[in-house]
């Protein structure tokens, strides 16, 4: 008797034990309790027993756009039309900006990917009504990003109809798709927006300098996108105009930009117009020079928001310079001999190196820049 | 003399009332049938879903021998800037309204019969062509119709069309449910080729508790209200909208049955025949009364 | 005896006069049109639509034609049931006018039916919740209770005067004797129908009210209510004697009689508390449910409204309330009139202006070929009374005292 208890519970330990196995590796370690996604106590394989479409509860699988499944044709219901090239790498890329694989993988565990037959059924005509069928499922799915910019509900924009049935070969249809990735980003340089904040109206958002110099994801503004924010049959619509009409509501708008410019007053971004684009001369009065016009700011300002005033000592960040060990060749001027011997501060007053060095104040003859203390070199 | 005429009389009346109550027995036998069955089926409307492609109107017809085009025809979606109602050549129409608060798409709404649980047009029509059947649909017997276009009147959505046009045998049309094609265990027409499922079709306590759990899931996206469940005493069919369904020209209906009032007049005049037969008694005996206080007088007289 | 004696005989007047004419054209008119309907379809002659399934016919020649042949039953009841015999000689006139009446709304049901040919449906399949079912059959029943109450008339008209054309003529004496057993027959048993017939219109009176009760929100608040059955029966009964009172007069100046004053001021005095209990009831409803709120926006609900109500009852109420009124033939008329329009209209108001349908883009009005049937269908209905009343005993004249006392009373009553 003690042995067939024993028996059992060792069986039980294993079945689930096993069953965990196969789903995904983190599947117990995930932060959601066993009844997100159960309704029974011990989930087999071959009864999982899962709540039937828990859509916005459910953790979603996350999969990097370039590492997914490139195209899938979908021919569950091919009653009237050919099978369905999807192309699932290019949706999935769009996804990004605009609510993730959840979108459409709307219920997942943590395990492998379900597939939408799992839990939609392929027939209208059913018992279980609480969930769309398969049809209605995959039309949800893709009409309604569609229309957002196609403006109708065309049927051939996905479908070919059956009769063209002879010239349809699924791998070369398949082929076309293959490989496609979505086209680049044409990112605005900077976008001007008319509020109704009345000593300040106009608010310039320079975008490529929050991607490119801050090196800001997409995705932590751009989350929720619609399709229509690029895409659109009437192009028009889209096209960008220079000057945005702020339509959102005051946070919506604020939110993203506070999430860094927290300090900022008012009227650090609410301008009477728009803009001029960032000039590290203009606004700190000490213009970049080629070398650290290419740098990221952080190099030298540091990760540390908001940038800091750094003084103009080369040595504060170079701090691995000094009479030794710094050429001069790296200015394009290198030093001829006699004056390579001499110190910095020989020439350059005071380490103030925004000046450039005189030669009366050591040469009666000379004068800087017609006579030099060396051989230009060029820059590297 | 006298005595005689009221024998007269009460035999007369004897026999009137006998004839009186046969005809009361008939008139019950004869109400039109009218079943609410638990089991009743509906369809769930969900206009956050529907995308106007208008593929049910083609079906509708197509399933209705109305001449229906070519299917790619009903992508036109220009038809949109007037609003439809259904009639006699299409039994259903999708009308399209500016979006909604959640959204920058188009809300669309399909247009046909509701199919009350309480149908004002059984109650209404003259000769009881109209009926309410045990799987919820509301339909009519053309053979019966005489064209009176009374249901037209009552009908509180406004939905029974009539051939004008037609001087010989013009029909009452309006959506039925496709009660040939869900007598055969199929869906109706419209159900069956909806690409996104908008019209759920199933038993309409199903329907309602479906729709509770939609709306409970997804707060913000739909208005708290089904349209139907209540209206006019329950609808079989009934609409889940992301915006008020006044601004989708749905009419604002109280709770009470449509024919509720009309006919409790009816049965209050006509209880058992009742209130006839005492009115046809009370003038009866004052028409004696009245004649033989005159001869009294005559005779006083003489 | 001092039982007022009524003698009616067949007028003698010449038939066709200019005015005759002019309805004769009308009334061609009408008939051209009425062929369009039936040759061209519904659609073809009228406004109607599938917002607007009622129209003028609905309105005016059923709903308004039974209301205004509402003097029938209210004189059968003063005359016969209440036993109030000095009002005989006016018995005979509503009657015709009844007759009439309810035949032309039978007409009006018959061309506006989609499907005319099946207008026997109801007779066979009954609807017993349905308002217009049971007006449809107790209209049908009133009728032919209607023509049997006037074939006394018609047997009197023939005994004794079968003259049958040709080879017919064989036939004269078993059709003067088929008369004769009418008329016995029916004057023994002439208080069923008479007394039917009461019920019958208070029956179908009030549930031609309910009729609109159905159509709900659809019907504009200032005439939707729960009572409109009680409503149109109080205002079939105080139509009743001003409609007879209106043909008597109208009847007399065209056919060259001298007006029955002195019946016709009786009449008149019992009018205004008739039309005292219907405006009450009016009032009262309006008051109860408040809709007298509707009346402060300007628009046709509350101007018709308004008009309806004033016009069609204050006033003549206030003018029956004088005796300076009831002695004046002129007056009396212009408060007969004021009351049938009155009802005239509220018929009107309620199947046409009450009714907004909720996806209506434009409202109905009727159109010429609508208005041209129903007012060819009165046309056709005066040519036919003046034809009946030139041939058969209908109109009593006074003064012409040869005893023909009342038929139609408990035959064994009588002495």
């Amino acid at each position: 008797m003690k042995k067939g208890l024993l028996i059992f519970f060792l069986f039980a330990i294993s079945i689930t034990v096993t069953a965990q196995q196969n789903l995904g590796k983190d599947h117990s370690k995930s932060n959601i309790t066993c009844k997100t996604c159960h309704v029974c106590d011990v989930p087999t394989k071959d009864d999982p027993c899962l709540v039937p479409c828990p859509r916005e509860k459910m953790k979603t699988v996350y999969e990097s756009p370039d590492k997914t499944v490139d195209v899938v044709s979908l021919e569950e219901l091919s009653k009237k039309y050919l099978p369905v090239i999807f192309s699932h790498r290019v949706h999935a890329q769009m996804s990004v900006m605009s609510g993730g694989c959840g979108t459409c993988h709307h219920y997942n565990t943590s395990g492998p990917i379900q597939s939408c037959k799992n839990c939609h059924q392929t027939y209208r005509n059913r018992d279980d009504i609480s969930k769309p069928d398969l049809e209605a499922a995959y039309h949800r799915q893709c009409i309604t990003c569609h229309r957002e910019w196609s403006h109708g509900t065309n049927c051939n924009s996905c479908h070919s109809p059956k009769m063209d049935k002879k010239g349809f070969q699924k791998e070369e249809a398949k082929k076309k798709v293959m490989g496609k990735v979505h086209p680049a980003l044409i990112e605005p340089d900077k976008i001007v927006f008319e509020t109704k904040y009345e000593k300040g109206k106009m608010v310039t958002f320079f975008h490529d300098d929050h991607t490119k110099k801050f090196k800001i994801e997409c995705t932590s503004c751009h989350k929720n996108e619609t399709c229509l924010k690029c895409h659109d049959v009437n192009k028009a619509s889209i096209e960008k105009s220079k000057i945005v009409k702020a339509q959102k509501s005051l946070d919506e708008h604020h939110k993203k930009c506070f999430s860094c410019h927290k300090e900022d007053k008012c009227g650090s971004c609410h301008l009477n117009k728009s803009a001029e684009p960032f000039e590290h001369g203009k606004k700190t009065g000490w213009a970049l020079n080629k070398f650290h016009v290419n740098l990221s700011c952080a190099k030298c300002h540091g990760s540390k928001m908001p940038y800091t005033k750094l003084d103009n000592k080369c040595s504060s960040c170079h701090k691995a310079w000094n009479n030794e060990t710094f050429k001069h060749s790296i200015t394009g001027l290198g030093l001829d001999e006699t004056h390579s011997q001499l110190n910095c501060e020989d020439c350059h007053a005071e380490n103030n190196y925004t000046v450039k060095p005189v030669c009366s104040n050591c040469h009666e003859n000379y004068s800087f820049p017609k006579q030099k203390p060396g051989k230009l070199v060029g820059r590297k | 003399m006298s005595g005689k005429s009221r024998r007269d009389f009460l035999k007369t009346s004897a026999v009137i009332g006998a004839g009186v109550a046969g005809l009361s027995t008939s008139t019950v036998k004869a109400a039109p049938k009218n079943i609410l069955s638990e089991d009743r089926m509906g369809v769930l409307v969900d206009s956050t879903v529907c995308v106007g492609c208008r593929n049910c109107e083609w079906a509708c017809k197509e399933a209705h021998d109305l001449p229906a085009g070519d299917l790619q025809s009903y992508e036109e979606r220009s038809v949109f800037k007037d609003k439809r109602r259904p009639g006699t050549k299409a039994l259903t129409v999708v009308n399209e309204y500016s979006s909604g608060k959640n959204s920058n798409l188009p809300v669309d709404v399909k247009v046909q019969c509701m199919h009350c649980d309480h149908p004002a047009c059984v109650s209404a029509c003259i000769v009881g062509a109209f009926s309410k059947e045990e799987n919820g649909s509301v339909i009519w017997d053309t053979d019966k119709c005489i064209g009176c276009r009374y249901c037209m009147a009552a009908c509180p959505f406004q939905v029974p069309a009539f051939e004008y046009d037609k001087a010989i045998n013009p029909l009452i049309m309006k959506c039925d449910f496709c009660f040939n094609r869900t007598k055969e265990g199929k869906l109706p027409a419209c159900v069956n080729i909806c690409p996104v499922e908008a019209l759920t079709y199933g038993p309409r306590t199903e329907l309602v508790k479906i729709a509770r759990e939609r709306i409970k899931r997804n707060p913000e996206k739909f208005v708290d209200h089904i349209f139907g469940e209540h209206e006019v005493g329950g609808t079989a069919w009934m609409y889940l909208s992301g915006k008020d369904f006044v601004e989708l020209d749905f009419p604002q209906l109280g709770t009470n049955p449509a024919p509720g009032v009309s006919e409790s007049i009816q049965h209050g005049i006509f209880a058992y025949f009742v209130p006839p037969v005492s009115l046809y008694a009370l003038l009866g005996g004052i028409m004696w009364i009245t004649k033989h206080r005159k001869e009294l007088d005559e005779e006083e007289k003489s | 005896m001092n039982r007022e004696e009524v003698n009616p005989i067949p007028v003698k007047h010449k038939y066709f006069t200019p005015g005759v004419i002019v309805l004769m054209i009308i009334a061609v008119n009408g008939l051209v049109f009425l062929m369009g309907r039936f040759f061209l379809g519904l659609g073809a002659v009228t406004n109607l639509n599938n917002q607007y399934p009622w129209g003028l016919w609905i309105g005016v020649d059923v709903a308004a034609g039974v209301a205004l042949a509402a003097g029938g039953f209210t004189t059968a009841a003063l005359g016969h049931v209440m036993h109030r015999e000095e009002y005989n000689a006016i018995v005979r006139p509503a009657l015709l006018t009844a007759m009439l009446g309810y035949t032309f709304v039978a007409m009006g049901v018959f061309v506006d039916i989609g499907r005319w040919y099946f207008i026997w449906h109801p007779l066979v399949m009954w609807n017993g919740s349905s308002a217009l079912f049971e007006v449809g059959i107790c209209v049908i029943i009133y009728m032919n209770v209607l023509y049997i109450e006037f074939l006394p008339v018609v047997a009197e008209r023939f005994i004794g005067k079968v003259k049958l054309p040709g080879f017919l003529s064989g036939l004269n004496r078993f059709v003067d004797k088929v008369l004769r057993l009418i008329d016995s027959d029916l004057s023994k048993t002439m208080f069923i129908f008479i007394i039917a017939g009461v019920v019958l219109s208070t029956l179908h009176q009030s549930s031609l009210g309910t009729l609109m009760v159905i159509a709900g929100p659809k019907m504009h608040p200032l005439w939707q209510t729960p009572i409109l059955p009680l409503l149109f029966l109080l205002s079939a009964i105080s139509v009743g004697f001003p409609m007879v009172i209106f043909e008597s007069l109208l009847a007399s100046r065209s056919l060259g009689l001298k007006p029955e004053m002195h019946i016709l001021s009786k009449l008149g005095s019992m009018i205004s508390p008739l039309l005292g209990v219907y405006l009450a009831f009016k009032l009262g409803d309006m008051f109860i449910r408040e809709t007298f709120v509707y009346l402060k926006e300007f628009n046709t609900a509350s101007v018709m409204f308004t008009i309806e109500l004033l016009f069609g009852v204050i006033i003549p109420l206030r003018m029956f309330l004088s005796p300076k009124v009831l002695k004046s033939p002129l007056f009396l008329f212009i408060a007969s009139a004021l009351v049938v329009f009155g009802v005239l209209l509220n018929r009107i108001n309620n199947f046409v202006v009450a009714y907004t349908p909720p996806y209506s883009t434009e409202s109905y009005f009727p159109s010429f070929g609508e208005i041209s049937v129903t007012i060819g269908f009165m046309a056709i209905l005066i040519l036919l009374y003046r034809f009946i009343v030139l041939n058969f005993p209908v109109i009593s004249l006074p003064g012409l005292k040869t005893a023909q006392p009342t038929k139609y009373t408990i035959k064994g009553a009588k002495k």
